[in-house]
C-alpha cells in the first residue's frame, strides 16, 4: 500500500475544523497571499481544562477516523476533526493563470487549481484524476467549520462582548459566502463554571438568542455546553453534538455530489482555460470528463459512507477508464499511462475494501481477480507485456495490497484467533461455481504469493542484459529511449536502479524476507506448522543468498531440532533443509551440526548429490573452527545412517555362567560413502550387566570379505573399577562363529575373579571399520554375575578424527523391537523374536549341598533334638562359607550350633531365634564338613521351622554370591498320652476324736505340724500309652503332687514298682499303673474341702540309643493329670468288702461305713433287700445315727450262691432327714452301676488266694 | 479463444503417521511454452502435501463424518488442495490446478497429455466430461465445487482398498504402529491407478 499516493487510499469521512481552542500554534503565516480564502476572527482563542480536555477529545475522534474498518450502525459518526486556533486558510477555489503567460484578451475562464483545466494544475492538459483532489476534500475544505466561543459573564462588558462576538461570526460567515465552499459554520458557546454562577438561565437564553439572531444563524448551528461536572459528561454532550453534526456534514457531501452529477449528466466538454500549447495538444474527452465525474460521486460517497452507491460510481469509472475510449488510447510511453494504471489501481482498492466492508469476500478476491487479469491484459496488448519484472513487482504489490487491506479493514472471522484458514463465501455466491481461491484465505496466504511474485521479480530482474543495466547519463540516448520502452516501470525502479551493473539495487531477497516472515507470523498462529516451517525453509534460502548464515541457522535450527519433516519420512524436504543448514552450520563454524549433518546423509534413504565426498573424516575440510571439538549426538536429535540392534542368544540366563549375545552394526550408508571405522563402541545395560566396549584394533586382520554379514566373535576382558592396572588383554580372533562354544570354558578362565568391585567394564577388541551396506556383528560371550534383569538400553558409537570426536548414542531400549541371531553366510536373521535385548539372569544354581547326616526322624517333647549338618562342596572351586541358622516357633529352647572350632549358643526366645554369619571358612572342592545343631527338649509338642541358609562365593569368582538353604520341618510331639481315674478307698486309721486333747500341741513350736485332721484313701488309677513309632523304655512311673490347698496334705502312699531295666512300653497299646494317696487335713477345724494337683511323670529313654551306647540319657515326661476336690463335707457311704477264708469259704464281709464329716447330727436309714443270689446276715433294716464328725460301720455277712460272678446287694442309705438316698460308693473288689452297687464273688481258688494276699 | 480449466496437478497419499505414502505429480498446461510441465517440482509438491497436514490437524476437531473433508486451503490463485481422510487415518489429498488444462471454445476436446492413452472407455467419459468442462467454462469464473473432487477420491479410495488386498502389502510397514515413518507404497498398479485418475478427471467426471 506504500507507493500509492498519499491520500488516495484514505478512508473518507466527512471533515469537520474546530477553531479557537487554545492549542493552537500561535498564529501562522496565512498561506501564500491571495491563494486561499482566509478565516479569522480576533477573538482570543479558549483556554482552560475544559478546552484541553475537548482538543484531546477531538484527535482521539480523530484517530478513529483514520481507521479503515468498517462504519457501522452503532458508530454514531466517524469523523476527521482538524483542530486549528482562529484562523484558518482554505484553498482558493480558482487557480491563478500562470505568471508568464501572455494577458488576455478576455476574461478567462478560471477553474479549480486541481483540474486539468487549468494550466497550474499537475493535470494540464489531459491528466485525468489525482490524489490532490481526495486529498483536498479529505483534508482542506471541511464540511463544517465549528467556532468555539466563550459568553463573558462580566454583565459590564456582556453587550459589548456579545456584539465582538457577532461581528467576528458574521465575517466569517460573509467569508465563507463569499468564497464559494459550501462550508456549514456552527457555533458552540461553551459555558465555564463563572458563568454558571453569574448568569441565570433566562439571561443565558437571551444573549444566545441575540448572538444567533445577529449572526442570522439557523438554530441547529449554535450550540450551548453549560458546564459540566466530569469530562465524561462534557465526552457524552460532545457526542452528541457530533451526531448531529455528522447528518449535517453528509447532508454537505451529498450535495457535492449531487453536482458531480449535474456535472456529468451536463454532457459538455468544458474546456481549459487556455488551450495548450506544450506537450501533446490533447485534451480530456467526454468520456475523460464522465470518469472524472463518477469517481468524484464515488469519492463523495464513501464520505457519506453509502456502499452501494460508491461502489456503483467506482465501477462506472472503472468500466470506462478500461473501455476503449480512455486507457485504450492512452500511449504506453506517456507518463498518463502510468497514471491511468494508478487510477485502476486505486478504485480497485477502495471497491475491494467496500466489498469487504460490505462482508462480500468472495466478491472482493473475485475483484481483486479480475482487475488483476485486466490489466495484465491490457499490458499484454498495449503495454510492455507480462514479462518483465516491472509486472511481477506490481503482481506481488498487488497481493500485498490485499493482505494489508484484511488486516486494516479487519475482516471479522479471519483473525488469527479464530484459526480460520480462509472464510466461507457470503451469501450472494453461495451454491455458485467458486474458484477456490474465491474464498478468502487468510493473510499469510496473500504474503507467500507477493513473496512469490518478488522471486520471479528477481528472476526476471537478473535477466536484464547488461547494457541496460548501467546509469542512464553513462549510456547512450537511444539506449535510454529504449528501455523507457521496453521496461515496465509502473511503481518500481527502471532497471538501472532495479539491478545495477554497479552498486547495490533492490535487495530483493530482502523483501522476500519481509514478506515472507510476516506470512509464517499468520501460518504460525494458526497452528499451520508445517507451512510455517516451509516458509522458514524458504527464508533461509534467501537469507542463504544474502550470505547470513547465522540468521539462516537460527531459522533452521528448531527445524532441525524438532525434526519436522524427519521424523515423518517426507524425505526430500528433510534433505533440502539438511543441505542448507550444513551450508549454512559450515560457514558458521558449528562443527557440532556439520558433523550432525554429515552422519545423517550419508543414510542412503537420501539422495545422493553429486561430487560430494560422504566421508565423515573429511566433514570438517573447510570448516573454521578454534579446538578439535567433541560431538555429542543422539539419535533423537539426528537420525543415523549405522542401525544396531542387539540380541542376547537366549531368554535366560544363569548368574555365574556366560552368555552368548550378538551385537550387529548395519550401515545403510549410501553406496558411494566411504568406510567408516569406529574408534570405540559402548554397549550400555540397563540392569546388572557391565558396560561393554568395543576398540577398534587395527592391528586386527579386517574383515575384508565382501559378503553382507560378516560375523566376529570377539574376546571380553573384564576390568575391575577403580584398578589402575590394564589387566592383561588377551584377545582372540575368531571367524567362525561354530567355535564359539569352545571359547566360552576359555573365556571363563580369563575372567578374574575381584570382590566388592560393582563398577566395571567389558572390553573388547576388533575391527569396528563398517562399509556402506555392510552388516557387522559383534558376538560376544558376557560374564554374567547378578541375578535379576538385563536389557541393552543405548550403545554410543565413537568416531574419531584428527579434526574432531564424535559422540552417537543410539538407544536400544525400544519395547517390541524384533531382533534375531545372526550366523555366518546369511543375511537375513534367525529365531527373531521381540525384547531381544532383554535378558532374564537368573541366580547362580548352587552346587553346594547341604543335606541332613542323618534322616529325620521323630522328635518328641522332653527329649533333647540333635541336628547333624552336612556340607558337601560339590563346586568346581573351593568356597568361602558363611551359615546363618533361623528357627521359627512358638518358643524355641536354647540351642546349640557346633562346626569344629565355631561353636555358637542362642538362648531361648520367643518365635524366632537365628545364628547369622557363622563362617565356616573355606570348603576345599568335592570335601564336606559338618556341623551339629542340638535344640534343649521342648517341654511341650510343638513345631519349628529350620531354615539353614548357606551364603558362599567360589575363591575364583569373588563377585557372584551364591545361596543354598535347607529348609527343615521339625514336628515335635507328646511320647505318651494317659487318662486318669481317682477312686475313693476307705483309710483304715479310726478317726479322730473332737474331744482328744491328748494330740493338742503348741502350735507356737514351729515344728512341722502333724496334720490332725480327717484323712481319706484314693487311688488313682493311670492309663497310659505310648504314642511313640517305636518301643520304649520306661525306666520309671512316679506321682507328683504339684498343688495342695492349703490346709491339706496329700502324700502318695503306695505306687507301681519297675525293674531297673524298665519296662517296654510298645507304642499304641495301654498300660496301667495305680497310685494310692492319702489326703489329709492338718486340722479337724478346717471344713472346707482340699484341691489337690497331680502330674503323672513317666521316666524313658529310647532303646536305640542304648544300643549305640552314646547317650544314654533318661528323658523326664511330666502329665498333668488334673485337680480333684477331696475331703469336702458331705457325708458319704463307703462299702468294702472281705473275703474271708478261715470261715466257710464263701463268706463275705461287706462293710458300710458311714461318714460324716460335716458339724451336723444326721440320721441315716439302711435298707438290705433280700435277694436270689445270696444270703446275708445283718439288720434288715435299721437306722444309724452319727455324730458330726463321727464314722460308723455296719457290717453285713453275705453267702453269695454264685462263685465268679457279681452279686447286687441291695442295700439302699438313706438320710432320714432329708429323705435323700446316698451312693454307695465301691472300693476295691467292686463296683457300682446305675442300679446299685456289685459285689464280685471270686472262684473259691481265687477267693482263697485272696484272703491269703 | 482457448480457456483453461482444472486439471489435476498432484495426488497424494499420507500414512497414518503423517509420512507420505504416494505423491504423483501431473503436468499442467503452460500457455507461455504451449507445453504440459508440472506447475512444481517434486519438492515443492511434497511441501504442499505436508503443509495439509496441518488442514487436517485443525479440521479433524470439528471433522464430517465421511472424511470428505472438501477444500482443505487453496495454496495460491492457481492451486487448491482437497482432502479425504480414511476411517484407518489415511490421507488422501488431491491438489488441483485451477488452470492446469486448455478447452478449446470451438470444443475440439481436452488437450491433456493423458488423454488419449486412457482407452477407450475412458475416452467416452473425457469427451463427456469435456462437454461438461465446456458448460462450466461458459458459467461464471469456472470454479469448482467441492463435490467435483469426489469422484477422484472415490477412486483413490478404491484402488488403495485394492492395494490393501494385496496379500504382499503390509500396511504396518508402511505406517508402523506408534511408530514413526513408514515406506513408500512401491506397487506399480497402485502408481499406475494413480496416474490413470489423476489424467482422466476434470471437472464434471462423476467416474473415474
Amino acid at each position: 500500500m506504500d507507493g500509492y499516493p498519499l491520500g488516495s487510499l484514505d478512508h473518507n469521512v466527512p471533515l469537520i475544523v474546530v477553531s479557537g481552542l487554545s492549542s493552537d500554534p500561535p498564529e501562522q503565516p496565512p498561506k501564500a497571499k491571495g491563494q486561499g480564502v482566509l478565516l479569522r476572527s480576533d477573538l482570543p482563542p479558549l483556554e482552560g481544562k475544559e478546552a484541553n480536555f475537548l482538543e484531546s477529545y477531538f484527535e482521539e475522534v480523530d484517530e478513529r477516523g483514520k481507521s479503515w474498518t468498517v462504519v457501522t450502525r452503532e458508530d454514531h459518526f466517524r469523523l476527521r476533526v482538524k483542530t486549528v486556533g482562529r484562523t484558518f486558510v482554505l484553498p482558493s477555489r480558482r487557480a491563478t493563470l500562470p505568471e508568464t503567460i501572455e494577458p488576455l484578451t478576455n476574461t478567462p475562464i478560471l477553474h479549480s487549481p486541481f483540474s486539468p483545466l487549468s494550466p497550474s494544475s499537475a493535470l494540464y492538459p489531459d491528466g485525468l484524476m489525482n490524489a490532490q483532489w481526495i486529498k483536498k476534500h479529505q483534508e482542506e475544505i471541511p464540511s463544517i467549520f465549528v467556532c468555539f466561543h466563550t459568553l463573558t459573564s462580566d454583565s459590564k462588558i456582556a453587550v459589548q462582548q456579545d456584539n465582538r462576538l457577532k461581528s467576528a461570526l458574521n465575517g466569517m460567515r460573509a467569508t465563507l459566502v463569499e468564497s464559494g465552499y459550501k462550508t456549514r459554520l456552527v457555533v458552540i458557546i461553551l459555558g465555564d463554571a463563572e458563568a454558571k454562577a453569574n448568569l441565570t438561565a433566562e439571561i443565558g437564553q437571551d444573549r444566545l438568542e441575540g448572538v444567533r439572531r445577529g449572526t442570522g444563524l439557523d438554530p441547529k448551528s449554535i450550540f450551548y455546553i453549560p458546564p459540566q461536572e466530569s469530562p465524561s459528561e462534557l465526552r457524552r454532550v460532545m457526542d452528541s453534538i457530533f451526531a448531529l453534526l455528522y447528518n449535517t456534514a453528509i447532508e454537505y457531501y451529498r450535495d457535492l455530489g449531487r453536482h458531480a452529477r449535474k456535472k456529468r449528466s451536463r454532457g459538455i466538454v468544458p474546456q481549459p482555460t487556455l488551450p495548450p500549447t506544450s506537450g501533446t495538444s490533447q485534451t480530456l474527452s467526454l468520456p475523460d470528463w464522465n470518469f472524472r465525474y463518477d469517481f468524484k460521486s464515488a469519492i463523495f460517497a464513501e464520505f457519506r459512507q453509502e456502499i452501494d452507491a460508491a461502489i456503483r460510481s467506482f465501477e462506472q469509472a472503472y468500466e470506462i477508464l478500461l473501455g476503449q475510449d480512455v486507457l485504450d488510447i492512452i500511449p504506453s510511453w506517456s507518463p498518463r499511462w502510468n497514471e491511468a494504471r494508478l487510477l485502476a489501481d486505486i478504485i480497485s482498492i477502495r471497491c475491494l475494501r467496500l466489498h469487504l466492508w460490505m462482508g462480500q469476500t468472495s466478491l472482493a478476491v473475485r475483484r481483486w481477480q479480475s482487475h488483476r487479469d485486466r490489466i495484465s491484459d491490457f499490458v499484454d496488448r498495449r503495454g510492455r507485456g507480462t514479462n518483465n519484472y516491472g509486472w511481477q513487482a506490481w503482481e506481488s504489490r498487488w497481493a500485498m495490497v490485499m493482505a494489508n487491506m484484511i488486516e486494516m479493514v479487519e475482516v471479522p472471522g479471519l483473525g488469527p484467533s479464530t484459526m480460520t484458514i480462509f472464510l466461507q463465501p457470503e451469501k450472494a455466491l453461495f451454491g455458485e461455481r467458486l474458484q477456490p481461491w474465491e474464498l478468502l484465505h487468510h493473510t499469510g496466504y496473500w504474503y507467500r504469493i507477493a513473496a512469490r511474485h518478488l522471486g520471479a521479480r528477481r528472476t526476471l530482474a537478473h535477466r536484464i542484459p547488461d547494457d541496460d543495466r548501467g546509469a542512464p547519463d553513462a549510456s547512450p540516448a537511444s539506449r535510454v529511449a529504449s528501455k523507457a520502452i521496453r521496461y515496465d516501470t509502473y511503481m518500481c525502479p527502471p532497471p538501472h536502479e532495479e539491478y545495477p551493473l554497479n552498486g547495490n539495487g533492490i535487495n530483493h531477497a530482502q523483501l522476500m524476507i519481509d514478506c515472507l516472515l510476516n506470512a509464517r507470523g499468520q501460518f504460525q498462529a494458526r497452528k499451520q506448522h508445517r507451512i510455517a516451517a516451509e516458509i522458514s525453509l524458504e527464508c533461509a534460502r534467501e537469507m542463504a543468498t544474502l550470505g547470513s548464515w547465522n540468521e539462516v541457522l537460527a531459522m533452521l535450527r528448531p527445524l532441525w531440532e524438532d525434526k519436522s519433516f524427519r521424523s515423518e519420512w517426507w524425505l526430500d524436504i528433510s534433505e533440502d533443509i539438511l543441505w542448507v543448514m550444513r551450508r549454512a552450520a559450515a560457514e558458521t563454524g558449528r562443527a557440532d551440526i556439520v558433523v550432525a549433518i554429515d552422519w545423517e546423509l550419508m543414510n542412503e534413504r537420501f539422495t545422493r548429490r553429486k561430487n560430494w565426498h560422504y566421508d565423515l573424516a573429511k566433514s570438517l575440510d573447510g570448516v573454521s573452527s578454534t579446538s578439535r571439538p567433541f560431538i555429542t549426538i543422539s539419535d533423537d536429535v539426528a537420525s543415523s545412517f549405522i542401525s544396531t540392534s542387539f540380541a542376547f542368544r537366549s531368554k535366560e540366563g544363569r548368574a555365574g555362567e556366560t552368555c552368548l549375545a550378538q551385537l550387529s552394526l548395519k550401515s545403510e550408508a549410501l553406496q558411494a560413502a566411504a568406510p567408516v571405522t569406529l574408534s570405540s563402541i559402548r554397549v550400555e545395560f540397563e540392569g546388572h550387566l557391565k558396560p561393554i566396549t568395543l576398540i577398534h584394533g587395527s592391528d586386527l586382520p579386517t574383515s575384508s570379505s565382501e559378503a553382507p554379514v560378516s560375523v566376529t566373535l570377539v574376546a571380553l576382558t573384564e576390568q575391575l573399577g577403580g584398578d589402575a592396572k590394564e589387566s592383561d588383554q588377551s584377545e582372540k580372533e575368531d571367524k567362525n562363529d561354530g567355535d564359539g562354544d569352545e571359547d566360552k570354558a576359555k573365556d571363563e578362565d580369563e575372567v578374574e575373579d575381584k570382590d566388592d568391585e560393582k563398577e566395571g567394564q567389558l572390553t573388547g577388541k576388533c575391527d569396528l571399520t563398517l562399509r556402506p551396506g555392510h552388516r557387522q556383528v559383534f558376538e560376544m560371550n558376557i560374564p554374567l554375575r547378578e541375578p535379576g534383569q538385563a536389557s541393552a538400553s543405548r550403545v554410543v558409537l565413537t568416531y574419531k578424527t584428527d579434526t574432531f570426536e564424535l559422540d552417537y548414542r543410539l538407544s536400544l531400549s525400544e519395547s517390541g523391537k524384533v531382533t534375531g541371531w545372526f550366523v555366518q553366510g546369511a543375511t537375513k536373521p534367525r529365531l527373531s523374536r521381540p525384547d531381544g535385548h532383554i535378558l532374564h539372569i537368573q541366580p547362580r544354581p548352587p552346587k553346594m549341598k547341604l543335606r541332613l547326616v542323618e534322616p529325620l526322624g521323630q522328635f518328641y517333647a522332653n527329649e533333647p533334638v540333635p541336628l547333624r549338618i552336612g556340607l558337601y562342596n560339590e563346586e568346581d572351586d573351593s568356597a568361602n562359607v558363611k551359615l546363618d541358622i533361623r528357627i521359627v516357633g512358638k518358643v524355641i529352647p536354647r540351642f546349640r550350633v557346633d562346626a569344629g572350632e565355631h561353636k555358637r549358643e542362642v538362648d531361648t526366645a520367643e518365635e524366632e531365634s537365628q545364628v547369622t554369619g557363622l563362617a565356616l571358612g573355606h570348603i576345599d572342592s568335592s570335601s564336606s564338613l559338618e556341623l551339629s545343631i542340638h535344640l534343649d527338649p521342648a517341654p511341650a509338642p510343638t513345631a519349628f521351622e529350620i531354615q539353614i541358609r548357606a551364603d558362599y562365593h567360589l575363591e575364583s569368582d569373588a563377585a557372584t554370591p551364591i545361596v543354598q538353604v535347607l529348609p527343615i520341618h521339625l514336628n515335635i510331639v507328646n511320647a505318651f498320652e494317659a487318662n486318669y481315674d481317682l477312686m475313693p478307698r476307705l483309710h483304715p486309721d479310726p478317726w479322730p476324736s473332737l474331744f482328744d486333747y491328748e494330740d493338742l500341741q503348741d502350735v507356737s513350736d514351729g515344728d512341722v505340724i502333724q496334720a490332725r485332721g480327717l484323712a481319706q484313701q484314693w487311688c488313682l488309677v493311670c492309663h497310659y500309652a505310648s504314642f511313640a513309632t517305636e518301643d520304649l523304655d520306661v525306666i520309671g512311673l512316679d506321682l507328683a503332687v504339684t498343688a495342695v490347698t492349703p490346709g491339706g496334705r496329700c502324700q502318695v502312699v503306695n505306687q507301681p514298682e519297675l525293674s531297673a531295666d524298665g519296662t517296654i512300653v510298645a507304642p499304641k497299646t495301654m498300660y496301667e499303673a495305680r497310685f494310692g494317696l492319702v489326703a489329709q487335713k492338718i486340722t479337724l477345724d478346717d471344713r472346707h474341702p482340699v484341691a489337690i494337683d497331680l502330674a503323672f511323670v513317666v521316666r524313658w529313654r529310647r532303646r536305640r540309643q542304648l544300643a549305640e551306647g552314646e547317650n544314654n540319657t533318661i528323658n523326664v515326661t511330666t502329665m498333668t493329670v488334673g485337680q480333684y476336690m477331696v475331703l469336702g463335707t458331705e457325708p458319704r457311704v463307703l462299702a468294702s468288702v472281705l473275703h474271708s477264708s478261715q470261715e466257710q469259704a464263701g463268706l463275705v464281709r461287706l462293710d458300710i461305713t458311714i461318714e460324716n464329716p460335716s458339724s451336723h447330727f444326721l440320721t441315716f436309714g439302711l435298707v438290705m433287700e433280700p435277694s436270689d443270689a445270696f444270703a446275708f446276715s445283718g439288720s434288715k433294716q435299721t437306722t444309724v445315727h452319727l455324730l458330726p464328725m463321727s464314722r460308723r460301720t455296719k457290717t453285713y455277712r453275705l453267702l453269695p450262691l454264685a462263685r465268679g460272678v457279681y452279686i447286687r446287694p441291695g442295700l439302699v442309705v438313706r438320710d432320714k432327714y432329708f429323705q435323700k438316698v446316698l451312693r454307695v460308693i465301691p472300693t476295691e473288689g467292686m463296683k457300682i452301676d446305675k442300679d446299685g452297687l456289685l459285689v464280685w464273688v471270686p472262684l473259691a481258688l481265687e477267693a482263697e488266694e485272696k484272703a491269703e494276699g | 479463444m482457448s480457456a483453461a480449466i482444472p486439471s489435476v496437478a498432484c495426488l497424494g497419499v499420507i500414512g497414518r503417521n503423517n509420512n507420505p505414502l504416494h505423491i504423483s505429480i501431473f503436468p499442467s498446461y503452460d500457455p507461455t511454452a504451449n507445453a504440459f510441465t508440472p506447475i512444481r517440482n517434486p519438492l515443492q509438491f511434497s511441501l504442499l502435501l505436508s503443509s495439509t497436514i496441518d488442514v487436517f490437524d485443525l479440521r479433524s476437531k470439528t471433522s464430517t463424518a465421511s472424511g470428505d473433508f472438501g477444500l482443505l486451503h487453496a495454496i495460491d490463485d492457481r492451486l487448491a488442495a482437497y482432502g479425504f481422510e480414511t476411517n484407518t487415518g489415511v490421507r488422501m489429498v488431491c491438489i488441483v490446478d485451477m488452470r492446469g488444462r486448455r478447452v478449446e471454445a470451438g470444443g475440439s476436446g481436452v488437450a491433456g497429455p493423458g488423454g488419449g492413452a486412457a482407452g477407450a472407455s475412458t475416452a467416452s467419459s473425457t469427451s463427456a466430461s469435456a462437454a461438461a468442462a465446456r458448460s462450466s467454462v461458459g458459467s461464471v469464473g469456472a470454479g469448482l465445487r467441492d463435490s467435483e473432487i469426489k469422484p477422484v477420491f472415490r477412486a483413490m479410495q478404491s484402488a488403495y482398498v485394492r492395494l490393501l488386498q494385496n496379500p504382499f502389502y503390509d500396511p504396518d510397514e508402511h505406517a508402523p504402529l506408534g511408530g514413526k515413518g513408514g515406506r513408500r507404497i512401491t506397487s506399480k498398479k497402485f502408481g499406475d491407478d494413480m496416474k490413470r485418475i489423476g489424467e482422466a478427471w476434470t471437472p464434471g467426471v462423476t467416474n473415474l
